[in-house]
């Protein structure tokens, strides 16, 4: 069978059939070839030749572009060889400087290990000595100053090189020779997480150019709204976009498939999702099934299992699952198989959306909508050959942002890409970031200004005046106790590792967020289809044991969030509103877990945990009694509207205060405290809080104006993922009343909320266009 | 923007939250195995008060009247040099004893190993130069003899650490090969484990009879890139070699890396002695651990009274810059320069027990 026999099937199968809400088919694209400038060297040549490779136009873009030495962002799909588009240039480099140097920066190991295995196949042909190598935490000592010595590509990644920057002495051969810094997967430095990693890249630039080095930047993303504006934002320096796909496609079919087509949905969508992926395996296509979580994609995989057992051993073997917490050895067994053609299937977290190469694949089943619509091209896009057809399904949950996609499918593939935002000018993240290059090289007010901005002035006053700074004759010098690289964490997360042991044998590592979702004392956890159970959970020190067992359930934990007010640091009185600022403590407590087989909950069982508190900044509004009457009095639900307002009011703040929405968080109650009022929450998703809720804390009349024009302007009837739909509600989306928040935005903003004749605003702000959050 | 005025003491807490050490109960011995990042609760509570008292005592005191210096003058500014000399006798060193058991070992030819070693030695191969027409060691027994003949300690120990580990004393037995105004003796006092200034800077001498400790003390941090210099100045010269405790881990990469941040350029590479690496080898086992501390009360009875111990330099010199109370650098520079006046008696004495004393 092929993908259209399995497309067939989906058409014509009555199950299928009704709950294929939209299928959308691109027709295939041929290849559109492009030249160089001026011919590789014969080694690169020679290597393209015998690889039968013969270049696209994006990729003689990219390499004529690099050649010319500007800094260019690579935007084309998966699998359409960005790679190979920089490592041209960056051979070609190397093979005319003999002292040339790349930095190649990836944002999880496992990337790393796959740009080693291609850069070393390309070193043996091409006879280029390039000498990569791997620099990140698990290079032995005893390799790391040969490495720095003689290794002329380093492969590594952002939270290595925040600790080695401060190290240049021992890499001034390396720094002085800096000539490509290489950042792929580039679209996951977005947000707060972007923004350190854009100060981080500016200290990479000022220690290169210490040693008299200007790298050249090449950037590999996902498709973004503002590719050259974020590229820009990311290094500091201009780019050029390369984003013309010369690639060839076959036809592409992309079906939206909704389980809950009637309005009550038989079975949930992961068994859903699991049918198709097995009607895609046994239709002997190479499928990927996107999970939204580990446990997740541990079920459908067993699930999966179970079933081709029925028809054959051989196929139940030749399915797996993959994620994040399997040991390294492990995945890459499973990658390398699968590019081999050795196994069938792979029901994956999105883990494998990343660029790891697993080849191309017949069909991609997606177990609800990821988040973000980068997502769902990314995963997508791993279907898709040169020739012939592949299949993509997105498979819809029951929440109401996936049911809008299903209902209104031309939304759905018009869609535009996402913002990616990053700001160099929050004072939090760009004094830590000051801290550690005072620690790297002596701080010069007047020189470093090109790096850090209009803050640096303040900001070097500020440290000075509580001595983490010590001003000499040479410049600002760090003085503080503790290691300025330790105290600046790149994506704010401690880093808690626990081991979960079966008879002493470590099967993987989590966090502790996940322990306490997963691990359990009494959970069933799934590794690769075994099922175990988990006897001990020992907190003090970081242990979870389990066993083997043989059951056909599975647990899912329930839990609460809760919110308190530490302290109450500014108010203000905005249109008859009384908002606030100051610190707040989110806890959240797994107070009991569900015993489930299949869809049917078996029992519940209480869990008694310690709760994971974590203290945070917040600004918070009180909504008065004249806003909540009338919407009562007009029958409408004051819970649904206050979290649609919430919602709503994250969707439009990154705008605002230069974030992504997934650094935020919020929780509205209607009957919140001693007093029982109504109440909106709006918090910083980072301990100790990163500045998003104070600044926002400043702007609340704009922000409250601008969100209500947002939703009452939109076209919608009853809320969609435009206005107060969020891609990553914990309560998915339930419940939301979209008149009802339309009444209370209208109170915030001290408008009419039938008015709309309000002059439009969009433009008059940096960064506003679409909304696509 | 508002942020800024708490953004020091935002960054301050947090410094504060990352102790390089941590405090331990007394005789948890699990806790203290950890190298040097764990203190005992009753040393802490011990240190913190020998600070209370020395804040008093010394509440008024000027910089001046408590060290007396000499101001050295370098090209990247000036620093304050502190000068102590002590009556010092090195022991004269047996070095015929030394090259005859070199020249007897066998094993220092590329190519033999223990069992052939011994294999020869069965022959009547005694000494390397039995071996200078073997047919099959002849050319690598020659390079061996000439290395040996020839009066360069660096080829001795490159050539002994090549075939035996690195603290073997014959790599420490090449240092007597110096002559003993040769050595510099180097122990630093930082504000933490690297990145981070260098406040002290103790250098010991050989002068004739006598032993000297330089010590460049950093009046403020502006002094740092001065007192680099200083100590670089030391390496310059004919023949030199460095001698630490744990020096190769800490003291000359640390010293290195705070160079390439002020710009200034490496100091010289000379011969350098670890003492930690001998001593290990010495006394591994015989004492509960290898520190100085604890070397220099088993070997030679040093007691240290009102010591400060070394992780809690970076505060005792922080309270300095704060209050300007020159009270808590009195510890300090007394630890440093018991550290490097014990760095050199240890290394003589391990140096003679290798060549055998005259």
């Amino acid at each position: 069978m092929a993908v259209a026999d399995v497309v067939h099937l989906i058409g014509t199968n009555p199950v299928y059939r009704s709950r294929v809400a939209c299928h959308n088919i691109a027709e295939p694209e041929p290849a559109a070839y492009g030249t160089l400038d001026r011919p590789l060297p014969d080694a690169l040549a020679a290597y393209l030749a015998h690889a039968g490779i013969r270049l696209y136009t994006h990729q003689c873009e990219a390499v004529n572009l690099l050649r010319e030495e500007k800094n260019v962002i690579i935007t084309t799909p998966t699998a359409s060889g960005k790679t190979l588009a920089f490592n041209l240039p960056v051979f070609e480099r190397m093979a005319a400087d003999p002292d040339a140097r790349a930095l190649y920066l990836y944002p999880t190991k496992a990337l790393a290990n796959d740009q080693l295995v291609t850069l070393l196949a390309m070193e043996k042909f091409t006879g280029i000595s390039v000498k990569p190598a791997i620099y990140d935490g698990d290079t032995p000592q005893s390799k790391r100053s040969a490495i720095r010595e003689h290794a002329r590509i380093v492969i590594s990644n952002p939270y290595e090189l925040h600790q080695v920057l401060s190290w240049h002495g021992k890499w001034s051969p390396f720094f002085a020779n800096l000539e490509y810094v290489v950042l792929d997967e580039a679209h996951k430095y977005r947000g707060i997480f972007g923004s350190q990693i854009a100060l981080l890249v500016r200290r990479l630039r000022r220690v290169a150019r210490y040693y008299g080095a200007d790298p050249q930047f090449v950037l590999s993303s996902a498709t973004l709204a503002n590719p050259e504006e974020f590229a820009a934002k990311l290094t500091g320096l201009p780019f050029v976009q390369v984003g013309s796909d010369g690639s060839p496609r076959g036809k592409r079919h992309f079906v939206l498939y909704n389980p809950f087509y009637d309005g009550v949905g038989e079975r949930s969508a992961h068994q859903e999702s699991k049918d198709l992926f097995v009607s895609c395996v046994k239709g002997d296509l190479q499928a990927l099934c996107f999970a939204g979580s580990r446990k997740i994609a541990e079920l459908v995989s067993l699930w999966a299992k179970e079933d081709l057992r029925r028809s054959s051993a051989r196929l139940a073997e030749s399915v797996l699952a993959y994620r994040a917490g399997y040991l390294p050895e492990e995945r890459r067994l499973i990658e390398s198989r699968l590019k081999n053609r050795e196994i069938r299937g792979v029901v994956s977290t999105n883990a494998l959306e990343l660029g790891i190469d697993i080849g191309s694949l017949d069909a991609v089943v997606i177990d609800g909508y990821p988040g973000t619509m980068m997502s769902v091209r990314q995963q997508a896009g791993r279907a898709g050959r040169k020739a012939g057809e592949s299949l993509a399904v997105l498979v819809a949950q029951a929440n109401p942002l996936d049911q809008y996609f299903m209902h209104h499918p031309d939304e759905f593939f018009a869609r535009p890409h996402e913002h990616a935002i990053i700001d160099t000018g929050n004072p939090y993240i760009v004094s830590g970031h000051i801290l550690c290059a005072a620690a790297e090289l002596p701080l010069h007010e007047e020189k470093d200004r090109e790096f850090f901005g209009g803050e640096l002035s303040p900001v070097l006053a500020d440290l000075a005046e509580s001595r983490l700074l010590s001003r000499t004759p040479r410049g600002f010098v760090y003085a503080g106790r503790g290691r300025a690289a330790e105290a600046v964490t790149l994506d704010g997360m401690a880093a808690e590792s626990f081991r979960i042991l079966c008879e002493g044998r470590v099967l993987e590592t989590m966090d502790r967020a996940q322990v306490y979702r997963e691990a359990h004392k009494g959970a069933i956890m799934l590794h690769q289809g075994v099922t175990y159970v988990v006897n001990e959970m020992d907190l003090a020190t970081h242990t979870v044991r389990v066993s083997e067992t043989d059951v056909d359930y599975y647990t899912q934990p329930l839990k609460d969030t809760d919110l308190s007010i530490l302290e109450t640091l500014r108010t203000c009185d905005i249109n008859g509103v009384t908002c606030a600022f100051g610190d707040v403590e989110v806890t959240e407590r797994y107070t009991a877990y569900k015993i489930k087989k299949g869809d049917t909950v078996l029992g519940v069982e209480p869990l008694d945990l310690p709760p994971i508190t974590f203290r945070t900044k917040a600004f918070w509004l009180v909504v008065p009694e004249t806003i909540a009457a009338p919407v009562f009095s007009a029958g409408l639900d004051l819970a649904g509207g206050l979290h649609g307002a919430e919602h709503a009011l994250i969707a439009l703040m990154p705008l605002f205060v230069l974030c992504d929405r997934w650094d935020i968080g919020g929780l509205s109650s209607p009957a919140f405290g001693e007093n029982g009022e109504p109440v909106i929450f709006v918090y910083d998703g980072y301990e100790g809080g990163i500045g998003l809720a104070e600044k926002a804390y400043t702007l609340l009349p704009e922000l409250f104006t601008r969100t209500h024009g947002m939703v009452r302007d939109c076209t919608c009837k009853k809320g969609c993922p435009s206005c107060i739909y969020s891609p990553k509600c914990g309560n998915d989306n339930v419940p939301l009343d979209k008149e009802a928040t339309v009444m209370i935005l209208a109170g915030l903003a001290a408008a009419s909320a039938g008015n709309a004749a309000v002059p439009e605003t969009a433009g008059s702000l940096p960064g506003a266009g679409p909304v696509a959050q | 923007m508002q942020a800024e005025s708490r953004i020091g003491t935002l960054w301050q807490q947090r410094m504060a939250a990352l102790r390089e050490y941590s405090v331990v109960r007394d005789g948890n011995v699990f806790g203290a195995g950890l190298a040097g990042s764990c203190l005992y609760s009753s040393e802490y509570d011990r240190a913190r008060s020998l600070l209370a008292k020395l804040l008093s005592e010394y509440d008024g005191a000027s910089f001046e009247s408590l060290f007396p210096g000499n101001p050295i003058e370098t090209e990247n500014g000036t620093c304050l040099s502190l000068e102590n000399r002590e009556a010092f006798s090195v022991p004269r060193l047996d070095t015929g004893r030394l090259d005859a058991e070199m020249l007897a070992d066998l094993t220092l030819v590329k190519g033999i190993g223990e069992r052939s070693a011994a294999r020869l030695r069965a022959r009547g191969c005694r000494t390397i130069a039995d071996l200078a027409n073997h047919p099959r060691f002849r050319h690598e027994a020659r390079e061996v003899l000439d290395r040996l003949s020839c009066p360069d300690p660096c080829g001795i120990m490159d050539l002994a650490g090549s075939r035996h580990a690195k603290s073997h004393p014959f790599v420490l037995g090449a240092a007597g090969a110096f002559a003993k105004e040769d050595f510099v003796f180097l122990d630093i006092e930082t504000l933490g484990l690297f990145s981070r200034p260098i406040i002290l800077f103790g250098v010991g001498t050989v002068e004739g009879e006598n032993f000297v400790v330089r010590q460049y003390l950093l009046r403020d941090i502006d002094e740092e890139a001065a007192a680099l210099t200083a100590l670089s100045d030391h390496f310059t010269g004919e023949r030199k070699a460095l001698v630490t405790f744990n020096g190769k881990a800490f003291d000359l990469p640390y010293v290195q890396d705070r160079l390439a941040y002020y710009g200034i350029p490496p100091v010289a590479r000379v011969p350098h002695f670890d003492v930690l690496h001998f001593a290990r080898r010495r006394w591994k086992g015989e004492y509960p651990s290898c520190r100085l501390g604890e070397l220099e009360s088993a070997v030679f009875g040093v007691r240290r009274d009102d010591d400060v111990p070394g992780q809690m330099v970076p505060e005792f010199y922080e309270t300095y810059l704060k209050t300007k109370n020159c009270g808590p650098l009195v510890p300090i520079v007394g630890h440093n320069r018991q550290d490097v006046v014990s760095t050199a008696r240890l290394f003589f004495y391990l140096l003679g027990e290798t060549c055998g004393r005259c």
